[in-house]
């Protein structure tokens, strides 16, 4: 087996249209949760998301074949793969035979929602063509790999929320076992009426910017964003002069077979992802310093992780840092496994814990210490970043300093 | 070792492996065409219209399933059933693997229709959860309680071929005992229509493919079976997401590494399934990887599997399981062979008179993603 390092990271988020600008805005506790202007929230339970302003991306070296009729998605994702590539040090990939792997989510759903309105309403002689070219989930991959023209395999892994996680759990996966040396893995959502109208109408959604782990939690917000990781065989990475910002030890995939929807109350489904996953890495449970949470804030999410997490970590628990982000960037769903990896591999590099967003009062069935509010300085040797999905698609993944 | 221990099957062809295998020794079968629209007439789409769950799904269960999930339970009780109520592997190692072209949209569509015409809080919340591509999936891993490694693989119509070379990886890994790997999609009205709209479908003025829906599942086992996956491999030539790739250099490339896996030469291949689904940009691509993959050596075809039954990511899972029961000795396909192929001397299945030992299946996503499985009678 090789050793998996992370050489690059890419993310887009409502925090900020790159990396650093995610990760310090993140660490001061500041949320990205606001308005909705995409589309008239009127209607709906909630008014609120974490939207990205796709209009100030930068694409400086996307050609303008890979950008024509990209989706909001795609362009995400773009911004977040040139970022990757140029932190790894990668001067020309152009045909590289790289895997892309990615989370694939609602992808171009938003710009097809306005040709389906159109052709739900006024029948079949509504015009359209253009915009319903990138519904289909893999076009963000596609997209990525024609920008830069690279001729590895390409998957992209529909999990819902666990689907980026997947990715990169996947991807390294890949080059542990000799069957690549550098792949791009991550993945990109964009928010759309669909997701906004099916999580309003299960009543998952706060009305208020999401509090994870908070007594006062009433659902999620959210979320929208892109995370691109390079993941690369170590030796390859040393030869070549880069930084290993973070190892990837290892990942855990179940499936709880429950509910479509509700998590599995008791925490034990979860639990043996997370075992899975200590197994794969070959560390122990005590060697786990800081996990960065699924953390939805809904009323069934957070109460289920945490015991799944005492059933693994006991009384311990109560001493590892826990937190979620989605108090800051919203529940990016599909796209949110692959942020949370990015960000803990941050956390790992710098040794600094993102803080939980939002939060102000314990609750006891959320027995953890969330980080509350403002980044904690701490090294950080193994980490854990969870990922619980609809369908009970769980994963979990395995991250250690470099 | 990967073995194909059972499979799953419902089609246009009808429910079970046993319809399949008597549609391929018509010559002249074909599904019927037609798929209605509210307003508009119908599509070309090759649909299931004998599919019924009853007796194999309780009707509790069946209603709170969509149509894919349906499709897809059925095909997996069928490919489960050789071992009866007691699996021979703990649940908790049994994954799904599967892959889809559409699963969910008409789900979406319902939600949407509601949005668009009555208003966000009249949008039906018991579609919400079958509108995420993975339901059928996941409602498969909830009905048989199976715990393993369940992932759904999106890569248009290459999807099914997908699905079955990363079931194969998780059980070469040790993250499984046994896996479904599976294609599945269904046939929606709006759906189709897009396609409509991108001049894809056949139609009498037109050459294009009918869409089609189904389910195929393969039941994989690291055990001794009669026919095995003895090689999987993947490329992708960078396309526009919506064309496939002009040159056949990525699925050569596919072919080779799938070959090279399972310690075989191109010359050892004796039956390729034609992934040729009436696009001519589909079968001049398949053409020249073909010639190029193989120089002269002719191996016998199976054609026509997507222009009898539909295109999909469930049909180049069919494809797989096609060639699973051609090797296994089970069905000697009397389909002629596409004509661009016949056109450079490949003969047919029942031309040819040695059975095959060795077969090549391959899938072609828009967008430039390819897909190669070598599977081989052991």
């Amino acid at each position: 087996m090789f050793s998996v390092v992370v050489t690059g990271v890419g993310m887009v988020t409502a925090l900020g249209l790159s990396r650093e600008a995610t990760w310090g805005a993140l660490n001061s506790g500041k949320t990205g949760i606001r308005p909705l202007t995409l589309f008239d929230p009127t209607g709906y339970r909630s008014q609120l998301a974490a939207q990205v302003d796709t209009s100030a991306l930068q694409l400086a070296t996307i050609g303008e074949k890979a950008r024509r009729h990209a989706c909001r998605a795609s362009l995400m994702a773009l911004a977040a793969a040139e970022e990757a590539l140029k932190q790894a040090g990668f001067d020309s990939v152009f045909g590289a035979p790289w895997p892309v792997i990615f989370g694939g989510g609602a992808a171009g759903l938003w710009e097809a929602e306005g040709f389906f309105a159109h052709r739900l309403t006024r029948g079949p002689q509504a015009r359209g063509l253009t915009q319903f070219l990138e519904v289909p989930q893999d076009v963000v991959a596609d997209r990525v790999a024609l920008a830069w023209r690279l001729t590895g395999e390409r998957t992209t892994i529909t999990t819902a929320c666990s689907s980026s996680a997947l990715a990169v759990g996947v991807g390294a996966e890949r080059i542990a076992r000799g069957d690549a040396e550098v792949v791009l893995a991550g993945g990109a959502d964009a928010l759309c009426r669909l997701t906004f109208a099916g999580f309003n109408s299960l009543r998952a959604m706060d009305t208020e910017p999401a509090k994870p782990f908070d007594r006062r939690r009433q659902g999620l917000s959210l979320g929208e964003g892109a995370a691109v990781l390079v993941l690369e065989e170590e030796n390859h990475a040393r030869r070549r002069g880069a930084t290993p910002l973070a190892r990837v030890l290892g990942y855990g995939v179940t499936n709880d077979a429950f509910h479509m929807t509700q998590p599995e109350p008791t925490g034990s489904a979860w639990a043996r992802t997370v075992r899975q996953a200590l197994e794969a890495a070959q560390v122990a449970a005590e060697d786990v310093d800081y996990i960065n949470a699924h953390g939805t804030a809904t009323e069934q999410n957070d109460p289920a992780e945490c015991a799944a997490y005492l059933q693994v970590f006991g009384e311990r628990l109560a001493r590892i840092p826990v937190s979620s982000v989605k108090g800051a960037i919203g529940h990016c769903l599909c796209a949110a496994g692959g942020i949370e990896a990015a960000i803990t591999v941050l956390a790992l590099y710098h040794g600094l814990l993102p803080p939980t967003a939002n939060f102000q009062e314990p609750d006891p069935a959320c027995p953890i210490d969330p980080i509350p509010n403002r980044a904690r300085k701490q090294p950080v040797e193994v980490a854990l970043s969870s990922s619980f999905a609809f369908g009970g698609n769980s994963a979990v993944l395995a991250l250690g300093r470099a | 070792m990967v073995g194909i221990g059972a499979l799953g099957v419902v089609s246009a062809a009808g429910m079970g492996v046993a319809s399949l295998k008597q549609a391929l020794q018509q010559p002249h079968f074909q599904a019927p065409l037609g798929l209605s629209r509210p307003d508009g007439p119908p599509l070309p789409v090759v649909t299931c219209t004998g599919f019924d769950t009853k007796g194999i799904l309780p009707p509790l269960v069946a209603r709170r399933l969509d149509r894919p999930s349906r499709l897809l339970a059925v095909a997996a009780k069928e490919a489960l059933a050789p071992w009866g109520p007691e699996l021979p592997w703990p649940r908790d190692e049994v994954g799904v693997c599967a892959g889809t072209w559409n699963a969910g949209t008409d789900a979406l569509v319902e939600i949407l229709k509601a949005v668009f015409t009555a208003g966000p809080e009249e949008a039906p919340p018991m579609h919400f959860p079958n509108s995420v591509a993975n339901a059928a999936a996941s409602q498969l891993g909830i009905l048989e309680k199976l715990g393993g490694p369940n992932l759904t693989f999106f890569e248009k119509q290459a999807s099914g071929l997908r699905a079955i070379v990363e079931a194969a990886r998780f059980l070469r890994s040790g993250r499984a005992q046994a896996m479904l790997a599976c294609g599945v999609d269904e046939a929606q009205w709006l759906n189709a229509e897009c396609f409509d709209r991108l001049r894809a479908l056949r139609k009498p003025h037109r050459p294009g493919f009918p869409l089609g829906e189904g389910a195929a599942v393969l039941l994989l086992t690291p055990n001794p079976s009669p026919v095995v996956i003895a090689g999987t491999g993947a490329a992708a030539l960078p396309t526009m997401p919506h064309r496939y790739p002009e040159s056949p250099e990525a699925l050569v490339a596919a072919c080779h590494k799938a070959l090279a896996q399972a310690g075989l030469a191109p010359a050892h291949v004796d039956l390729v399934v034609s992934l040729a689904n009436g696009s001519p940009a589909l079968s001049q691509l398949e053409e020249a990887a073909l010639r190029k993959l193989l120089g002269s050596h002719r191996p016998a075809v199976v054609g026509s599997v997507v222009e009898k039954l539909g295109e999909g990511a469930f049909s180049s899972a069919l494809r797989a399981a096609v060639a699973a029961l051609v090797l296994g000795g089970e069905v000697k396909p009397q389909w002629p062979v596409p004509q661009h192929l016949q056109a450079h001397g490949f003969p047919s299945v029942a031309e040819v008179g040695q059975s095959p030992r060795t077969a090549l299946v391959t899938a072609v996503a828009a967008g430039g993603a390819c897909v190669a499985a070598v599977l081989a009678a052991s």
